[in-house]
């Protein structure tokens, strides 16, 4: 294992050019144009869905580009295997570190070339010594003979970064690994870090929690719809340019006239959950719209599932109508009056092998159903031909499996299913996301549609000039705290204000 | 941040099974007098030695992160194949009376065969390894129907029952000599032997690797398929040995022999800490599950409990082995959320730690 | 978008292609065997066979479509003959009977504590499974092993024979020859995949061996799902044993061993996927008629039963190949929400 000091040079490490792969339906990358200087720590961000991960999947080999070159150290490759990437010196070490958790952290770093005695036997004392002496040139101290699943997190990413140093990686690329650290790890994994790219190894970091991307990035490469936004030396810019790049300026200006009453409908108390939010209180309106935005990790994800009972919802009162909302499990927050529309549509929206047909009606089949648990079908198929025309939704019929449908309609069918619950309250967590242009204006005229019957909705999103236009208030959220809130139509409420007053998400656990 | 009380049940599940075995040697003797003589004492593990060998190979098969359900009936098949081969005709035999030794050959190129066969459907043709073994031990089992003319094959060479059931040394007590069977101490040797396969090879080590994490592993250079394959090869061998020891123990083979054996053997592996979930384990951990089975089966059948009792019990066994294990693999989850959360400055109002 | 296209018309296409097997099949035995094959009396003998297998299928297929194995309904056919046995016989002095209980309750008593003990034994490895997080596969494994047991502890692992003729009704009866066990078991079948096809516990059934996620995210429970699912194997188990007994009129604790991995393959080979979520039990139907014209047809070129067995693995292999070749058409796409990559398509 070597590692000497590079000398700095000009010539890039890694230099991607006009980058494009797509997948079925989608567009995942756009001529995207990426450099990588050797020795620098490069910061990659960008929403869900802007094609950090697909880029980086290119990178490492595992995906081929339709369109495009990489170059690693100067070698050009039009297609590359992942053997060949980890041979050119890419390494990745993903939030969630491959290592063999069973086994010890002297195992994992000799894993495949164990010291042995002369008889041929593993040396375990030499297995140990030498696996110490390896972590020592890198100045990292951890006991070598711990199982690995009972390091901390921090210690296993650094084990993980070791170990492709190890296999002579000269660019690694860190995917969101101070996820679930604490502020002391944060602090020894970035020295780590910073020790290493002062030797020359380069980094690819890959993290929504901003402020710690000009904690310890060089420069930083904004991502938005599978396009290179573009790229800054990380003194150069602050927060709010760097979140105005994600979102973008959004299309069409788009708005809406508030159609909220005075009926309060849906009271949060002081919700509570450790490691995510804490003090929620809200109070929603019959008709009213309300956005809630903030960086990814702020919590606003963790409250929307966890009202819908898709996750553990914390202490604290939720009150719908006036009356104790008890709902802990999906279809009780159904029948109670409250829908959520999942971010990861096709993980929790929709069953992707299914007709359209079907995955409308799941929530509601208990009124579809006459004798014996039988479906009636004439029923279903008119409470559905509804929604199709009612959305706009674009199928050739409703046999159709909702995976065969655009990003946009396969959404429009996941409202429709909500739609059909009559919900009280309605929680939609990035609406907009996944859509193409000409569906976002479906989506918001739902959205309007909706409201007008009088469903008071809360939007999670990060698109904050569609927020601007669709909500009557936006409520920004920090660290689990909400702690701004801008009407609509005041002088205050304006782009620049509520990016100012998001923060770098610090904690974010669970 | 592990409190001492969990720390302390850390110590109690890992070692459960020699806490357990102690209870059973303890309970039985207390309770049967005949338990405790140290001629069934000695004999205990050598009525269990064939079974033992099955549990290496399985043993090898899970901790690399697969299962081989085709052991019985390799075991039964390796056994009957000797025994046509090594009886007269009048005997239930083929009447070949081939030596001992080629005998041996024979069962041990049947069962890397049987290893084989395992190991290229599973790693080759991708096809899942639970449903492929049981279909091979399906298909093995029926061989053995097939090639066995009569019911019972018998009557072999001493030299090939000494392995099985022969014994290695008399030592003199009061009572008269007390025979050592060659099964008891062969079974010992074969699991030290295991053990230093796991522990101080390569190869062991590229087994824990395999199943702990195969993407991790490939990435380190271990191929793992060739590894997986020769785990087959391994526990195909092991089968002919079981069938050696077994043939050798009975002095004939029947084609039903190993029949349900699977689940003792799953069941002693498990409860010895060798998790269905790959990458964990060791063969001294087996033996104990294998001393638990022996002590289990021994002091039952010579307190008279029905044999019919000791069938359901076997499969009580198992599920409590693999509840433990579900527990085991649960609570680390509850542990990692636990540290994960200590650190946390958000929402301390909210006490509760709540895993799916 | 052309290609998954093309996914649909090759599933189409070995779906249904199973009952052109049947069909090449039937014929093979036809030419070879000859007379006594086409004959009416081996059609029933075929039926009354594929009944039995049928009834177990049906269980099996519906733990499958939720992404799960039951490999227990075996041994709760043993146990539910038996002790319906020991319930039922009158003691007697000779093997067949020495183990009756001397109860000698009425069959209509008996036949639902049959179904009783299916739906139990469903019940605990439902909550097994989901409850405790335990392997399905070792689960239902183990508790086969459990119940057989309990059945040679109560049958002293003796045969036991002579089941009261009200009993016997639904195995033994034919009419002009047709055993009403067919006829009982094609309306089960009718009956189960309209049910599958138009009840909302089917569509439930389907969305959460599809995508268990996107199932509870919909409002439904996939805990309940699932036990639901075993307690209706067991259920089936136990009918299928009220059956089996009812012809043979006699049992033993080793009764239907190796039945359930037949089940898998019928099931298998009719299209039900390993993974959950896709297949119907009429596709299964159409396994069970394949294996059942190979055993009838190798019984009658008397073939050695035990050669029979050794086929009837390697179909089952054959059934896994054609499954692992049916997923090389899936698209995979690296999905941007979650940190590990995910699969657009749902199964």
């Amino acid at each position: 294992m070597n590692i000497e000091k590079i000398k700095t040079s000009a010539a890039p490490i890694l230099v991607m050019t006009e980058v494009s792969k797509a997948f079925p339906g989608v567009q995942a990358l756009r001529r995207v144009n990426l450099r990588v200087l050797p020795g620098e720590i490069h910061g990659l961000v960008g929403k869900n869905g802007a094609g950090k991960t697909t880029l980086m999947a290119v990178l490492m080999g595992i995906t081929e580009p339709n369109e495009g070159t990489i170059e690693i150290s100067g070698k050009v490759f039009a297609t590359m295997t992942s053997k060949e990437a980890i041979e050119a010196g890419i390494a990745y070490v993903p939030q969630h570190v491959a290592m063999m958790d069973s086994l010890t952290v002297a195992e994992n770093i000799l894993a495949g070339e164990l010291p042995k005695n002369k008889l041929g036997f593993v040396d375990w004392k030499r297995v140990n010594q030498e696996a110490e002496k390896r972590l020592e040139q890198l100045n990292l101290r951890l006991d070598v003979t711990k199982k690995v699943e009972g390091l901390g997190v921090a210690e296993q990413t650094m084990l993980a970064i070791s170990k492709a140093l190890f296999g002579n990686a000269k660019l690694i690329i860190l995917d969101e690994p101070t996820a679930s650290l604490s502020r002391s790890d944060i602090n020894r994994l970035f020295d780590f870090v910073k020790s290493l790219r002062d030797k020359g190894v380069s980094f690819v970091y890959i993290s929504h929690h901003l402020e710690e991307v000009f904690e310890i990035c060089d420069r930083v490469t904004v991502m938005r719809d599978g396009r290179i936004v573009d790229t800054k030396n990380v003194k150069d810019i602050g927060i709010p340019e760097l979140i105005m790049m994600m979102v973008g300026e959004g299309v069409e200006e788009y708005t809406r006239e508030s159609t909220c009453t005075d009926e309060i409908v849906f009271v949060l108390n002081n919700l509570t959950r450790r490691g995510c939010y804490e003090d929620i209180s809200l109070e929603l309106k019959k008709g009213e719209v309300v956005g809630i935005t903030g960086l990814q990790g702020c919590g606003s994800e963790q409250l929307g599932k966890g009202l819908f009972g898709l996750e553990y919802r914390g202490v604290g009162e939720v009150k719908i109508h006036g009356e104790e909302f008890t709902a802990m499990r999906p279809i009780d927050s159904f029948n109670q009056g409250l829908a959520y529309l999942p971010q990861d549509r096709y993980r929790f929206g929709l069953v992707g092998v299914r007709p359209v047909r079907e995955n409308v009606t799941y929530p509601i089949l208990n009124r579809l159903v006459r004798l014996i648990n039988l479906i009636n079908r004439n029923e279903e198929k008119k409470i559905v031909s509804d929604y199709i025309k009612g959305l706009d939704i674009i199928t050739p019929n409703q046999e159709q499996p909702v995976r065969l449908l655009s990003g946009g309609n396969q959404q429009k069918v996941v409202f429709a299913k909500l739609a059909s619950t009559k919900p009280t309250v309605l929680i939609l967590h990035e609406p907009t996301q996944g859509v193409d242009v000409r569906a976002k204006m479906d989506i918001f005229r739902i959205i309007d549609e909706l409201a007008k019957q009088g469903v008071a909705t809360v939007v999670l999103s990060s698109e904050i000039r569609e927020l601007i236009g669709l909500c009557d208030r936006i409520l920004v959220m920090n660290s689990g705290k909400l702690t701004h809130e801008y009407k609509k139509g005041a002088k205050d409420t304006t782009p620049e204000n509520i990016l100012n007053a998001i923060e770098g998400g610090k904690e974010n656990h669970g | 941040m592990k409190t001492r009380a969990s720390k302390f049940l850390a110590i109690i599940l890992d070692n459960l099974i020699w806490i357990l075995v102690l209870a059973g040697l303890v309970i039985f003797s207390v309770l049967s007098p005949s338990f405790r003589t140290p001629f069934n004492l000695v004999n205990t593990l050598s009525r269990s030695a064939y079974l033992g060998v099955l549990v290496i190979g399985q043993a090898f098969a899970m901790i690399s992160g697969n299962f081989d359900l085709s052991s019985e009936s390799g075991l039964g098949l390796t056994a009957m194949v000797a025994g046509l081969f090594l009886a007269s005709t009048t005997n239930g035999g083929f009447g070949f009376e081939v030596s001992p030794i080629l005998a041996i050959l024979i069962m041990i190129a049947v069962g890397l065969i049987i290893g084989f066969i395992n190991g290229i459907l599973i790693t080759r043709m991708r096809m899942n390894n639970l449903i492929v073994t049981i279909a091979m031990q399906m298909i093995l089992r029926g061989l053995i129907y097939i090639i066995s003319p009569g019911a019972t094959a018998s009557f072999f060479p001493k030299s090939f029952d000494w392995l099985g059931g022969g014994n290695l040394i008399k030592i003199p007590m009061e009572k008269g000599n007390l025979a050592i069977p060659t099964a008891s101490i062969f079974i010992i040797l074969a699991f030290i032997i295991a053990h230093i396969i796991t522990r101080y090879t390569q190869f062991g080590r590229n087994m824990y690797a395999v199943g702990s994490n195969p993407v991790a592993a490939k990435d380190a250079g271990i191929e793992t398929d060739k590894i997986i394959r020769i785990v087959y090869l391994i526990s195909g061998f092991c089968m002919a040995i079981g069938g050696l020891l077994i043939a050798g123990r009975l002095d004939s083979a029947t084609p039903r022999i190993g029949a349900g054996l699977i689940f003792p053997v799953q069941a002693a592996a498990v409860v010895g800490g060798v998790s269905l979930f790959g990458g964990r384990g060791t063969m001294i951990g087996a033996f104990g599950g294998l001393l638990l089975w022996s002590i289990l089966d021994s002091g039952l059948s010579i307190m008279e409990v029905s044999p019919f009792w000791i069938e359901a019990s076997r499969g009580l066994l198992l599920l409590f082995a693999v509840g433990i294990d579900a527990i085991k693999v649960k609570g680390m989850h509850q542990r990692a959320l636990e540290e994960s959360l200590a650190t946390t400055q958000i929402g301390l109002k909210d006490n509760k730690i709540v895993t799916d | 978008m052309d290609k998954l296209k093309k996914i649909d018309w090759m599933k189409q296409l070995l779906d249904n292609f199973i009952w052109i097997i049947i069909a090449i099949v039937y014929l093979y035995f036809a030419s070879n065997v000859g007379g006594k094959f086409v004959t009416l009396s081996n059609q029933f003998n075929i039926l009354s066979h594929a009944s039995v297998l049928g009834i177990l299928v049906i269980g099996q297929a519906i733990v499958l479509l939720t992404g799960n194995f039951d490999l227990s309904a075996e041994g709760v056919l043993s146990l539910t003959t038996i002790f319906a046995m020991w319930l039922m016989v009158v003691p007697r002095t000779d093997a067949g009977g020495a183990q009756a209980s001397g109860l000698m309750l009425n069959p209509l008593i008996v036949i639902p504590i049959m179904f009783c003990i299916g739906i139990l034994s469903g019940w605990l490895i439902g909550m097994m499974i989901t409850r405790l997080k335990m392997n399905n596969f070792i689960v239902t494994l183990a508790m086969q092993l459990v119940l057989r047991g309990i059945a040679m502890l109560v049958s002293g692992g003796q045969i036991m024979t002579g089941s009261p003729a009200l009993f016997n009704w639904l195995g033994g009866t034919r009419i002009n020859g047709f055993p009403v066990a067919v006829g009982v078991t094609l309306i089960m079948y009718l009956v189960v995949n309209y049910l599958l096809n138009h009840s909302k516990f089917g569509r439930e059934l389907r969305a959460v061996g599809a995508n268990r996620d996107a199932a509870q995210a919909s409002g439904f429970d996939p805990k309940k799902t699932i036990t639901f699912a075993y307690i209706i194997s067991g259920f089936m188990a136990a009918f299928a044993g009220w059956m089996l007994l009812g012809r043979l009129e006699t049992t033993i604790s080793t009764l239907g061993q190796g039945m359930t991995l037949e089940t898998v393959a019928a099931s298998v080979i009719g299209g039900v996927s390993l993974k959950g979520g896709l297949g119907s039990v009429g596709g299964a139907f159409a396994g069970v008629m394949l294996l059942s014209i190979i055993d009838n047809g190798l019984n009658l070129m008397e073939v050695d039963p035990f050669w029979v067995q050794g086929v009837r693995g390697m179909i089952i292999l054959l059934a896994l190949l054609i499954e692992a070749q049916k997923f090389r058409y899936k698209p995979k796409v690296i999905h941007e929400n979650n940190e590990k990559p995910a699969e657009k398509v749902s199964a």
